[in-house]
């Protein structure tokens, strides 16, 4: 044993700056966290609505939302998406709600100048247009497992192979995210100094984890190739109907009649 | 030099520690045993301060760590170098060019002369019998040898504590028996070890003292090695240990084995008492 490695060090570090590896760490646990919650979202149950469904009714509702002119089917849909948001449990709530007024106060701020012209149906149609969508596509983001909605694609007739490559990315994209933040755990472990050359050990960490990445990609391939794959990937899936799905169909048609009726109506006012 | 009070720590909603109360003292070798998910890797890490307990107090010498304090730069890094930490996958803990640059990045963080640096690091790879892979990538490095590098970088900035995290997954027995050795050494010349591990063996060799954690994620025991190695019940409670584990003693030397083609056999599913004799 070296004589220096039996003597206790006597080390008073000097201050150093490192705020740049603090917050890309809690950012990466944030992410990390996030995509975690997931995968880890709630069983279906018996009145689970089948995400196949919930994509195509809030894609036609956004789009319902943006077309329409009227503000009494623009708050029907505001009704329909705020009580859906209310039986949520509350920390899904929370979220939904924190983005959809932070995107609601944004449009405002950015249309408040029509206002100035006169044209005050724009600030009060838009934000709440952009409220309802926003919120109602949260609401499908947080209330499905990214899996599901992959799968439910597939009914959209998109080819196997885009399902498997986002489906394949969203799981890697934790795997990335967990090695990259035991990296940047060892790299603040071992800055036990003032480090002049931060970047330059941040961009040895972002090195050596595309050389891991690419040999890990090669050893998925390899373990696909050795289970049977010869470059056709299907998406195998059962479609099940249960009393949600029905309930959410006839709330859904109930709102698109509802536009139906209301523009035609509008539309004879007009001729 | 660690002292735990009640400690608890949770990922999101998922609890991982709960009432957790240890001391270890200064030149103890302690090792962390329990089932894989139980909260070992998770200890560690409030240990050397990568993450900070939700719940009771943690002391290191007298330094209470939380989530403020780690904060504090200066204390913090003081803290860091105290308590070296070798990752369970050591490829997440390798980011230089080289092995050289690898061991001399802690000691320039110090800001260490350049021939301290060059006399530390020589020493670190003499030591783990790296002299030959100075100047070879890590990423090209077998798995022991990139262990063996970790350890180095760690050694290099001369830690009062060594934590390390399932040092002997992924080694060969060679290796895994050198590393044993190593660990003793370093111990022998007053480094605080603390190991987790699923070997049972290597707990006896390494360390007097373990601490069991089981499957709710608090300390089921802490005692002796060789006490807890007798407890056969406690150790099949907490799933280390089947009911074919059992003890021989050959010569003094006491080791366990199972004899898995002879599961069926009554004699061996019979009742198997704690400490069998050949």
């Amino acid at each position: 044993m070296p004589e220096w490695l039996l003597q206790s060090e006597n080390y008073a570090p000097r201050a150093d700056k490192d705020t740049f590896l603090s917050k890309s760490i809690l950012a990466l646990l944030g992410l990390i966290s996030k995509i975690r919650a997931q995968d880890t979202a709630a069983a279906p149950t018996r009145y689970a609505v089948n995400p196949f469904f919930k994509l195509v009714f809030t894609l036609t509702l956004a789009v319902l939302v943006s077309l329409t002119r009227e503000f009494a089917f623009l708050f029907a849909a505001l009704t329909y998406v705020l009580l859906y948001l209310c039986v949520q449990p509350i920390r899904t709530l929370r979220r939904v709600l924190a983005t959809g007024a932070a995107v609601t106060a944004f449009t405002f701020v950015i249309l408040l100048p029509t206002a100035l012209g006169g044209n005050g149906y724009s600030l009060t149609m838009m934000p709440v247009k952009v409220f309802t969508a926003v919120t109602a596509v949260n609401l499908l983001s947080h209330t499905s497992r990214w899996s599901e909605l992959l799968s439910a694609l597939k009914r959209f007739r998109a080819p196997d192979m885009l399902v498997f490559v986002l489906d394949i990315t969203i799981r890697y994209i934790v795997m990335l995210g967990e090695t990259t933040l035991e990296s940047l755990y060892a790299l603040k472990l071992r800055s036990v100094g003032r480090n002049t050359r931060k970047y330059n050990a941040l961009s040895g960490v972002a090195g050596s984890l595309f050389l891991r990445s690419r040999q890990m990609a090669e050893d998925t391939h390899s373990a696909m190739l050795c289970r049977g794959f010869t470059g056709e990937y299907r998406v195998y899936q059962k479609f099940s109907f249960t009393l949600g799905d029905a309930g959410y169909i006839l709330v859904n048609a109930g709102l698109i009649l509802l536009y139906i009726y209301i523009t035609r109506d509008a539309n004879a006012g007009i001729g | 030099m660690f002292v735990l009070e009640n400690v608890s720590y949770s990922y999101e909603e998922n609890v991982a520690l709960q009432g957790v109360t240890v001391t270890i003292e200064r030149g103890e070798s302690v090792c962390l045993l329990g089932p894989n998910g139980c909260g070992k890797s998770t200890f560690l890490r409030l240990l050397c301060g990568v993450i900070a307990p939700d719940g009771g107090t943690y002391a290191f010498d007298g330094w209470s760590v939380t989530r403020k304090s780690l904060a504090d730069n200066k204390a913090a890094k003081a803290f860091h170098q105290r308590v070296g930490f070798v990752f369970q996958n050591s490829d997440t803990q390798l980011f230089c060019a080289d092995v050289y640059e690898e061991v001399a990045f802690g000691p320039r963080q110090m800001g260490l002369g350049e021939d301290e640096v060059e006399r530390r690091v020589t020493d670190c790879l003499r030591l783990l019998g790296l002299q030959d892979f100075a100047r070879r990538s890590p990423y090209h490095l077998s798995g022991g040898e990139k262990r063996k590098t970790a350890i180095a970088a760690m050694l290099a900035m001369n830690p009062d504590a060594l934590v390390l995290d399932e040092p002997m997954n992924g080694l060969d027995p060679k290796t895994e028996r050198w590393l044993a050795g190593f660990l003793l050494e370093l111990h022998s010349a007053g480094k605080t070890l603390i190991t987790s591990t699923h070997d049972l063996e290597l707990a006896q060799e390494i360390s007097r003292r373990s601490i069991l954690f089981d499957g709710n994620h608090t300390i089921a025991a802490d005692l002796p090695t060789n006490l807890l190695m007798r407890d056969m019940s406690l150790l099949r409670r907490v799933n280390l240990v089947d009911r074919y584990y059992h003890q021989h003693r050959d010569g003094g030397h006491t080791h366990f084995h199972t004899h898995p083609l002879q599961r069926e056999s009554p004699e061996i599913s019979g009742d198997i008492s704690d400490s069998e004799e050949d």
